[in-house]
């Protein structure tokens, strides 16, 4: 995109090309042709290499004067000549290597632009005197220590609530525009309500709420909903879009993205925002649960951010996405920008990107048993572990990842022109459960209690159906936990041996550890013998209800299988010491080397690397300019319906700037360390600052223009938050919204997630739905539903496919129904107006007004014309179907 | 129909400026205002207006999932059965196996895929030349043959995925391990938006299940293709009551929304968002009706149906959709995208039994696509319609297997018809074993610059600040091929 020129060297530019077309020589350049045109042609083109950011060559492009200065080679110009000098050359240059800008690093000039060179030489460089250069880019604002702002002092006290008003009404008063009053009691519980906990007041919280005349009702309204078990629903979601939540898929059965039963992690952010647990711990523990509280499986959960992005094939998807969205969603920063190459506008070299990479180069995937359930396939606790701490990371020549440069491993670290504090990565010791999860106290006891349980189950089979087959199940279940307990007792007893080694006794302990192995091992052996004659068992059967002509092979069936039996019975003798372990975690394999066959098996070891911990630190040090700022915009963003800083995943030179940098600062300090009285004090508290935002009076405000011409004049992008924006909901609000009215919505917080087939008749919250990247729910993705790959924002379209699926979803019809017979129960009946005034309330949280109840009026007695009324007592279908109506309306999709 | 720009409202802000699209850019506007580099006023999204004058008015994708043999479709090697039998390196043509040149190849994932294969696998089936131009096509093509005046083949794609990553690569022009892309439909919608406002203007028909569904990424869902069934009782989501609701009810609900939705506008007096949604449920009102009755075929001859073969069992569903699609593009509709052969790794990935399987699927598209171009031609559409037959890359000249060809990425062919393209041309060579593209060589792309080119866009121009796309995402057009 051309940046806008003056139109005088926009037409100068046109002539010249012109004259360039036509062969007659140019002559007409002068200072504005260097500031109006060649220099936005520079600063696209050169500035990247040759500017603030980098100064290849010793030469910088960004004034005139630093380009006839030169550069280490000398100058590059010489003004009045254009045929002479480097610069014109390079850009001319046939071969593209040698071509400026280099094949790759940018497009070539078009001949139009490098005539206008020309003829600006030619003109002998004029430029203007006043030049600046390009600002330093360790001086952007972001990049810069955050520091608390002081609260302005206004002249309208009255419009100010808490700080945050201060801010937004001295700005208002640099425009003059006031605000819009208080939007109506109605308005604000519904907008609390959906944006706190994600669903409507129910009609009889709405009727109680207006009728509590405390002056503190707003306040008690906001602490019981942010004390809600469903706020962390609503807001689990938000984070979910940010750290890109998605459950596993593949093909077929074969895992291939993201890990089996990564729902852990899911509940683990609703948990973990219901506690209020501090972001910052939120982020360690996601970047390095297993090195930060290993053996912690509840935390271990918050590393499914990491094993998210797992992928079977290949390690550099995953270490791409892992890089470009720890960037992107905890600083605001594009470093993926930098994968092939120096960032173009960001101070981030390529390396950086791949210093990055090194945080995560030994990352692994594994499930870890749960206590109760040994079967992985069932459950278990997906989860990251650094796998292969020695692998080096190597810079990708041109982003290629056939082309390492081996010839140097990249180091984990941070961009240079982050100092606020070093990386300091130190080994961590693990506890022996972790490289040894089979330890925790609740596995053997698992896997014992689950063969018991087979065992329980075979008796009843042999109960209710006696016979030597159901009999010798019985003997092979016995068998299996005989070996299950063995190898259990076998396990310990080695752990015994191992722990006190050296301490004097280790002789015994071994001794009593080999026996117990050997138990173990007769007892894996009876197991396979017992199952060995159950084959016989089942084989005899065979041969005995075998037709003449399949009696040889069902003989020779029967001889294979006691020689097998007798095979099996003789090895229960036989010495051995080998035997299987009960699983504690299992690896999830990959397959990098050769996609036909699982990798080496990846062992768990008994030291982390420490990499990821000590950037956990590092990003949360109270001293990272950029983490606070990019959590406390994405905060304010879901509250306020506009984000301060637009470019919510870049606050680099390519972002755009906040409006109000005193503000963001402001909410980011309060973020880590609240200085206004209230509740949640503890440091990096989320609920102080929800309470903050929709404390102030800026979240109460109207969201109507009308009435206020002069903020509608000054201010129509609403720059200054004279009004309310009012928000489109999100999709899972719209549906659960619906559900909720209904009274049919589970409230059920957590578990496994609602397969496609089963979701259009289930009534959970919508974030319970499978989510990847084949399954999406129609009716969520039609309303913008959270991109699989990356949503740092949810889009807002407004598309007929929209109304079609509100329209028409058969759970809306049944919804409507359902509501339809709760705000009128037969039991009580109503006359249409208060029918209305219900249905009005209980769907938009509001009054009709005397047109709309008009209207209403009108399309019931038309719809009665044509449907007749049930006798049964029934709602009729005209009260339904104006209930569909509501739900309908769009009012009922916005946050007013 | 109405033309596309009468619709365009005066940008009071950005934000107002999507609904010159017809609404259906509104998330983008308000992304794009946030989005924003430098000051708003220097970008402002599209206004629905051609870039210069158009010569094509819609595009008709046929894409064939899983690979088209190149070599058995519309470039004729008989050295391969001439050497038949030898290996690469035995023949006089061993260099094509020079590593330097099989470097573009990136596996995103190294399977048993995508492999050299070097014994040569002769043709398995004839070639004729066709029409006054004397085209050369394969006799699994007679009705596409019998067209061959109005196409033009290029016989020197190359794209660098060796494995069904590909078919992502020819709509976005990204490899898969490069970060996700807009599809082509995806910036056309977004950069011409609507001339029918009953009925979406990028249709998706067949599957297309091997990449992410999402078109328009960060121009934003309302670009997606809307996904469309030939089958007039149901051919939308949600395209009609999912429970009893009668036409007549239903009409008295969506006139009671509509009032009250007024209502709202009136007390909110500058919320597009209120604006927009009061139009999107009168479209809604009306696609209800209007997109059963396109894909709904009672007014059609019997000669029409016959000769998109809907009489025979083998090409009736390819030929419905094609019919479908005529009546689309009669219809004013953008971009109409028909993805053949099933999902994953698609019908056409002939690893082994080639013969029957190229075969078979030929049969089921061939007379289909005789009929649509013959169709648009007598009904003066052809002329402002592009058709692209397309595919993801080609197959190896070696055999796998014992009669198979594996994935090919270094060369393959592609053919496109109407909106100004000039027929009856051969553009773009390979070497003698078709193993290479040598002349004329084209990347993806250059497909997406030619249709854009013709449609009146100009890429560079439709780029989003903040999003910087590369030189090879846009392409260049191949004037070669246009009239």
């Amino acid at each position: 995109m051309t940046p806008p020129r003056p139109a005088n060297a926009a037409l100068l530019a046109m002539a010249l090309a012109c004259a360039a077309i036509s062969g007659r020589p140019v002559s007409a350049a002068d200072a504005a042709t260097w500031s109006g045109s060649l220099k936005g042609v520079f600063a696209d083109r050169c500035f990247a290499c040759h500017g603030a950011l980098a100064q290849q060559g010793g030469l910088r492009l960004d004034t005139a004067a630093g380009l006839l200065a030169g550069g280490d080679a000398g100058p590059v110009v010489v003004p009045g000549d254009p045929a002479a000098g480097t610069l014109v050359a390079r850009i001319v240059h046939a071969d593209p290597a040698e071509r400026m800008p280099p094949e790759g690093e940018g497009e070539p000039l078009s001949p139009e632009q490098i005539e206008t060179l020309k003829a600006w030489i030619a003109a002998g460089c004029p430029a203007p005197a006043d030049e600046s250069p390009e600002a330093d880019p360790r001086e952007h604002w972001s990049f810069r220590p955050r520091v608390r702002p002081p609260v302005p002092l206004v002249a309208h006290p009255e419009r100010v609530r808490n700080p945050i008003d201060a801010f937004l009404e001295a700005a208002r008063e640099r425009t003059g525009i006031a605000p819009q009053p208080e939007a109506s009691r109605e308005v604000l519980v519904r907008r609390l309500s959906l944006d706190l906990v994600g669903l409507p007041p129910q009609p009889e919280e709405l009727a109680a709420i207006l009728a509590d005349e405390s002056a503190e009702w707003y306040e008690t309204l906001v602490d019981r909903l942010l004390a809600d078990p469903r706020h962390g629903e609503r807001w689990g979601r938000h984070w979910m879009d940010v750290w890109r939540y998605a459950d596993w898929w593949g093909l077929g059965d074969q895992l291939r993205n993201s890990q089996k039963h990564i729902w852990h992690w899911r509940d683990w952010i609703v948990e973990s925002l219901n506690a209020d647990t501090g972001y910052d711990e939120m982020v360690r523990l996601m970047l390095a649960a297993d090195e930060i509280a290993p053996d912690d499986l509840p935390k271990l959960r918050a590393t499914g951010f990491l094993a998210r992005n797992w992928f079977l094939f290949n390690r550099t998807p995953w270490m791409d996405e892992t890089v470009e969205h720890v960037a992107k969603g905890f600083l605001g920063l594009s470093l993926n920008c930098a994968k092939c190459h120096d960032h173009k506008y960001d101070p981030l070299r390529q390396e950086d990107y791949y210093a990055m990479r090194a945080f995560f180069e030994p990352l692994h995937a594994r499930l870890d048993v749960l206590p109760g359930e040994p079967d992985l396939e069932r459950d278990g606790i997906p989860r990251v572990f650094d796998g292969v701490p020695d692998v080096p990371t190597f810079l990708f020549v041109r982003g290629e990842d056939t082309k390492p440069d081996t010839s140097r491993p990249i180091l984990p670290g941070v961009a240079a022109v982050f100092d606020f504090s070093s990386v300091d990565v130190r080994p961590v010791r693990l506890p022996k459960s972790e490289s040894q999860p089979a330890r925790r106290p609740w596995v053997i006891d698992a896997h014992t209690a689950a063969a018991g349980r087979r065992l329980e189950a075979a008796r009843a089979a042999r109960d209710a159906a006696p016979s030597p087959a159901s009999e010798q199940g019985v003997a092979i279940a016995a068998a299996d936990l005989a070996a299950v307990e063995r190898r259990g007792a076998a396990m310990r007893g080695a752990w015994s041996a191992e722990d006190l080694a050296g301490a004097g006794s280790d002789d015994t302990l071994s001794q009593a550890a080999a026996a117990a192995a050997r138990e173990a091992v007769r007892a894996e052996r009876t197991l396979v013998a017992a199952r060995a004659k159950s084959t016989v068992l089942e084989a005899e059967a065979k041969l005995a209800a075998a037709a003449a002509e399949a009696k040889p092979a069902a003989e020779q069936a029967v001889a294979d299988a006691r020689i097998a039996l007798g095979q099996a019975e003789r090895s229960v003798a036989e010495p051995g010491e080998a035997f299987t372990p009960l699983v504690g975690a299992r690896w999830t394999p990959t397959r990098f080397r050769n996609s036909s066959a699982d990798d080496p098996p990846i062992p768990f070891p008994t030291t982390s690397t420490g990499r990821r911990s000590a950037l956990a630190a590092w990003i949360t040090a109270p001293g990272n300019p950029l983490t606070a700022r990019v959590a406390a915009n994405h905060l304010w963003a879901r509250h306020m319906g506009r984000a301060l800083v637009p470019t919510v995943f870049d606050f680099g030179r390519k972002g755009t700037p906040p409006d109000h940098p005193e503000l963001l600062d402001w909410l980011a300090s309060e973020l880590v360390e609240g200085s206004v009285p209230g509740p949640h004090r503890h440091a990096w508290s989320m609920k102080r600052l929800h309470r903050l935002i929709v404390t102030s009076a800026a979240y109460r405000l109207q969201s109507t223009t009308a009435g206020n011409a002069e903020g509608e004049r000054l201010d129509p992008d609403n720059r200054t938050w004279w009004r309310r924006e009012p928000i489109r909901l999100e999709s899972e609000a719209v549906r659960d919204g619906i559900l909720a009215l209904a009274g049919t919505l589970d409230a059920r917080i957590g578990g496994a997630p609602v397969p496609a087939a089963e979701q259009p008749a289930s009534t959970r919250r919508s974030l319970y739905f499978q989510h990847t990247d084949p399954d999406r729910n129609a009716f969520l993705t039609t309303f913008d539903g959270a991109g699989v790959k990356e949503c740092y924002e949810r889009e807002r379209s407004i598309v007929p496919q929209q109304a079609l699926a509100l329209a028409n979803a058969g759970f809306v019809h049944d919804a409507a129904a359902r509501i339809a017979a709760r705000i009128a129960p037969a039991t009580t009946p109503v006359d249409d107006a208060a029918f209305i005034d219900r249905a009005f309330r209980a769907i938009l949280g509001r009054p009709a007004s005397a047109a709309e109840s008009e209207a209403c009026v009108a399309a019931l007695s038309q719809w009665r014309a044509i449907e007749s009324v049930p006798a049964d007592g029934a709602v009729e279908p005209a009260r339904i179907h104006l209930v569909w109506a509501l739900l309908n309306h769009t009012d009922f999709v916005t946050l007013r | 129909m109405r033309p596309s720009n009468t619709v365009v409202i005066p940008p009071r802000r950005a934000f107002l400026a999507d609904l010159g699209l017809g609404f259906t850019g509104l998330a983008l506007g308000a992304m794009l205002a946030r989005d924003g580099v430098g000051s708003p006023a220097a970008w402002t999204p599209p206004d629905g207006r051609p870039h210069f004058a158009p010569k094509a008015k819609s595009v008709i994708w046929l894409f064939m999932n899983g690979g088209v043999s190149h070599l058995e479709s519309f470039d004729f090697k008989p050295e391969i059965t001439k050497h038949a039998g030898k290996t690469i390196a035995e023949t006089p043509y061993a260099d094509v196996q020079n590593p330097a040149k099989l470097a573009l190849e990136r596996a995103p994932v190294p399977d048993a895929n995508g492999l050299q294969r070097n014994t040569l696998f002769p043709l398995q089936t004839g070639f004729r030349r066709h029409g006054q131009s004397g085209l050369e096509i394969s006799d699994l093509f007679p009705h596409t043959a019998r067209n061959a005046d109005r196409i033009a083949v290029v016989r020197s794609m190359w794209t660098t995925d060796s494995n069904h990553g590909a078919q992502t690569q020819f709509h976005t022009g990204r490899h898969m391990l490069d970060p996700a892309q807009p599809t082509l439909g995806g910036w056309v919608h977004y950069g011409l938006g609507s001339i029918n406002d009953e009925l979406p203007q990028f249709i998706s028909i067949g599957f297309r299940e091997y990449w992410n569904r999402k078109d328009g990424l960060y121009l934003g869902p309302a670009h997606d293709a809307v996904p469309l069934r030939i089958d007039p009782a149901n051919p939308l989501d949600f395209g009609r009551p999912e429970r009893p609701f009668s036409p007549e009810a239903q009409s008295i609900g969506f006139d009671l929304v509509g009032q009250l939705d007024r209502a709202t506008a009136v007390e909110y007096p500058d919320d597009p968002a209120t604006a927009a949604r009061i139009a999107s449920y009168e479209l809604a009102h009306s696609m209800q009706q209007s997109v059963p009755r396109v894909v709904d075929f009672a007014d059609e001859s019997e000669e029409t149906k016959r000769l998109y073969g809907l009489d025979l069992p083998h090409c009736r569903d390819f030929g419905m959709q094609l019919l479908a699609a005529r009546r689309f593009v009669e219809r004013g509709v953008r971009f109409i995208q028909i993805q053949h052969g099933g999902g994953g790794a698609g019908a056409w990935d002939a690893h082994g039994g080639l013969k029957a399987n190229h075969s078979n699927l030929a049969l089921a598209v061939d007379q289909p696509i005789g009929g649509l171009l013959e169709d648009l031609a007598r009904r003066g559409l052809l002329d402002e319609t592009i058709v692209l037959f397309a595919t993801e890359f080609g197959r190896t000249p070696g055999t796998q297997g014992s009669d198979g060809r594996d994935h090919h990425p270094f060369a393959f062919s592609v053919w496109m018809a109407g909106g100004g393209i000039k027929g009856g041309t051969v553009h773009g060579a390979t070497d003698e074993l078709g193993f290479h593209a040598v002349e004329d060589r084209h990347y993806v792309t250059d497909i997406h610059a030619t249709i854009l080119k013709q449609l009146g866009l100009d890429s560079r121009k439709l780029e989003i600040p903040g999003r910087k796309r590369l030189a090879i995402d846009h392409g260049t057009p191949i004037d070669a091929i246009l009239g």
